[in-house]
């Protein structure tokens, strides 16, 4: 019996007892495969939110860097918690890459070429998952650390991207809280980048689940320091709390990784030297902050839509 | 037919079975599809001995005509493997666009592949693997059989409810015909298309000649797949939603016996013990049916297993039919 078994065990009991009834009765038995490559998804989800829930919360309140005298604010990130890891978004993005993935891969084929993929182009790398899975998200994590420089780097799209940063309180819960329109342009880069390098959609889910719970952890309210060496190896709340402070917020930012330090560490944006800073952004409106889901995500627009009016000069890239 | 009688040709056709059954052994091969592996499993000790790392998402199978060489569809890494099946040794990997069902036809001319992602079905050499023609055909096209002269193939559609004939001779579709809702497995059988509704309870007796559906056998919720049993008696039907598996007359598609198999029961490979082994989609496992006892037994896998192979090594009396599986 594997590590996954009990994920594996939940999601098949879902499919039977509750999905494939629901699709029957419906009469959209055809779409049953991809409607459990869903729950699998959802299951997973709903265990990445648990674990993170599990870890975080004694932590954030056995050692918090801060205590607030009420935490409404954070209500609406475990809203974008679960819309972002258990709910519909899961669902369109297991199908649209699915389906991109088999378009294009289909039509290299077709063309006599051979559809890319890490363990073609590193034979080695054939039944050593765990080798596998770190050089892709070696890749991915490299790839995600330009996503969110960049993020930073143009005006329009640190209008969306304030929507994360304008929370201070930021707690475990913060790292799903994006404006939609960013949910979609991280996912488009991601897609970009996994069909480039062929990655599987639901050949890791564990260690996808581990993943998350870094990021997650990361943004919690806990004084927790991994040593010396250790906040060099992997991303700890201390390092990415730096990102988050109110010195930090915008184009000046610093350690932009989201799993590891080191693209922080080579491309000389790292900082190691902030410590337990206060977190938000002052320039960003109230909404955006303490507003309701619907409230932030019309604010967050308005405000790229007014960002993009501007003269051209005003839009140009700055700092780093 | 009279319950009595039912019950009489069912144990007589099990008891037939049982007494040409070999020894046990040898080796069963399992598609995990959601795990991006093969497993081999010892029939004798029910046990993975181990597992066969593949690109993406293994389906399905077929059996070269000469018997020696076994090809894997890996829709997901858009590749076909060339296993030795007698050792499941990997000898070489096929580039071929979205690989879901494969099968060769009986006049060993032609190799039919379905893409259910990709809505096409083509036909391969099946000497060369050379593609042949290609057929535009939506939507989801999943299963397949053959006349037995070969010179039809017959595709459903499962996500237009249709079912679609080719003709290979003349390489141009002859009808696509409604049959139902989400049809599934197909399998040809004393002249007719028989083709299980997934969307449905029951089977459909289709006339190959124009498409009709002449009438309905009610199976079970989910009718997903249809296997023959190596003597030819009996006609097995796996019913997806309701988690049971049917036995069928097969001369007169009389309902014989029900069996409880749960976790999505997929494909059926037949033991030379005469028990069946069937994939659990939903249970991650294999379950190995003792069709005189009703007994399940099963044997976790890989995520999401679907076709499966019984080794030739399994005894010298290995059911020919149980080599090919079909989804």
């Amino acid at each position: 019996m594997n590590l996954t078994w009990p994920f594996d065990a939940a999601a098949g009991w879902l499919q039977e007892a509750l999905i494939l009834p629901l699709l029957y009765r419906l009469d959209l038995m055809q779409w049953e495969e991809i409607g459990y490559g869903w729950t699998l998804f959802a299951v997973y989800g709903a265990a990445q939110v648990a674990a993170t829930f599990a870890v975080c919360l004694p932590l954030e309140r056995w050692r918090p860097v801060e205590r607030w005298p009420d935490s409404k604010a954070v209500t609406v990130d475990i809203l974008y918690t679960l819309i972002s890891r258990v709910g519909l978004l899961p669902l369109l993005t297991f199908v649209l890459f699915y389906q991109l993935q088999v378009g294009l891969n289909g039509w290299i084929t077709d063309h006599g070429w051979v559809p890319p993929t890490l363990e073609r182009a590193l034979p080695f790398l054939f039944g050593r998952q765990a080798a596998t899975f770190f050089l892709y998200v070696l890749i991915l994590d490299f790839s995600d650390y330009w996503r969110h420089r960049l993020s930073h780097a143009f005006r329009w799209w640190y209008s969306l991207h304030a929507l994360h940063h304008a929370q201070r309180q930021m707690t475990f819960w913060s790292d799903d809280r994006n404006h939609l329109l960013d949910d979609i342009i991280g996912f488009a880069w991601f897609m970009a980048v996994a069909l480039l390098i062929g990655i599987p959609p639901m050949q890791f889910p564990l260690l996808v689940l581990l993943l998350r719970l870094v990021e997650s952890l990361s943004h919690a309210n806990a004084r927790l320091h991994f040593g010396w060496l250790g906040e060099r190896l992997l991303i700890s709340p201390r390092f990415h709390r730096a990102h988050h402070g109110v010195l930090a917020a915008g184009q000046t930012s610093c350690n932009f990784g989201a799993i590891l330090p080191w693209w922080d560490m080579l491309l000389g944006t790292a900082d190691f030297s902030r410590v337990e800073v206060r977190t938000g952004d002052p320039t960003a409106e109230e909404a955006l902050a303490t507003g309701g889901y619907a409230i932030q995500q019309w604010v967050g627009l308005r405000r790229m839509v007014r960002t993009l009016r501007l003269p051209a000069a005003a839009q140009a890239p700055l700092g780093r | 037919m009279p319950q009595y009688l039912r019950i009489f040709l069912l144990g007589a056709a099990l008891a037939t079975s049982v007494a040409f059954q070999a020894r046990a052994g040898g080796t069963v091969l399992v598609l995990n599809s959601g795990a991006a592996s093969l497993s081999v499993v010892d029939m004798d000790t029910r046990r993975e001995l181990r597992t066969i790392p593949v690109l993406r998402e293994p389906h399905h199978l077929a059996l070269t005509p000469d018997g020696r060489d076994l090809l894997v569809g890996d829709t997901g890494g858009n590749e076909v493997l060339d296993l030795d099946p007698a050792t499941f040794a990997v000898r070489r990997r096929v580039p071929m666009a979205d690989p879901y069902q494969l099968g060769f036809s009986p006049d060993a001319r032609y190799l039919t592949v379905t893409g259910l992602a990709r809505n096409q079905v083509d036909i391969y050499d099946a000497a060369t693997l050379a593609l042949v023609k290609r057929f535009p055909l939506k939507s989801m096209p999943s299963h397949l059989t053959y006349s037995p002269d070969g010179a039809r193939v017959f595709v459903s559609l499962q996500g237009t409810g249709k079912l679609a004939a080719i003709d290979l001779r003349e390489m141009r579709v002859l009808y696509e015909v409604p049959v139902g809702k989400a049809p599934a497995g197909v399998f040809w059988l004393d002249g007719r298309v028989l083709t299980a509704l997934m969307g449905e309870d029951a089977v459909a007796v289709v006339n190959p000649a124009d498409g009709h559906t002449e009438r309905r056998i009610v199976t079970g919720r989910g009718a997903h797949q249809l296997f023959l049993s190596p003597a030819k008696r009996i006609l097995w039907v796996n019913n997806r939603v309701e988690g049971t598996t049917v036995a069928l007359d097969a001369t007169t598609l009389a309902v014989l016996r029900t069996y409880k198999v749960p976790g999505g029961p997929d494909d059926i490979a037949f033991a030379p013990d005469g028990k069946l082994w069937i994939t659990q989609r939903f249970a991650h496992s294999v379950a190995v049916l003792d069709p005189v006892s009703g007994a399940v037994e099963s044997i976790p896998v890989g995520r999401s297993p679907h076709g499966l192979f019984v080794s030739p090594n399994a005894g010298p009396n290995a059911p020919s039919d149980a080599r090919v599986s079909t989804r």
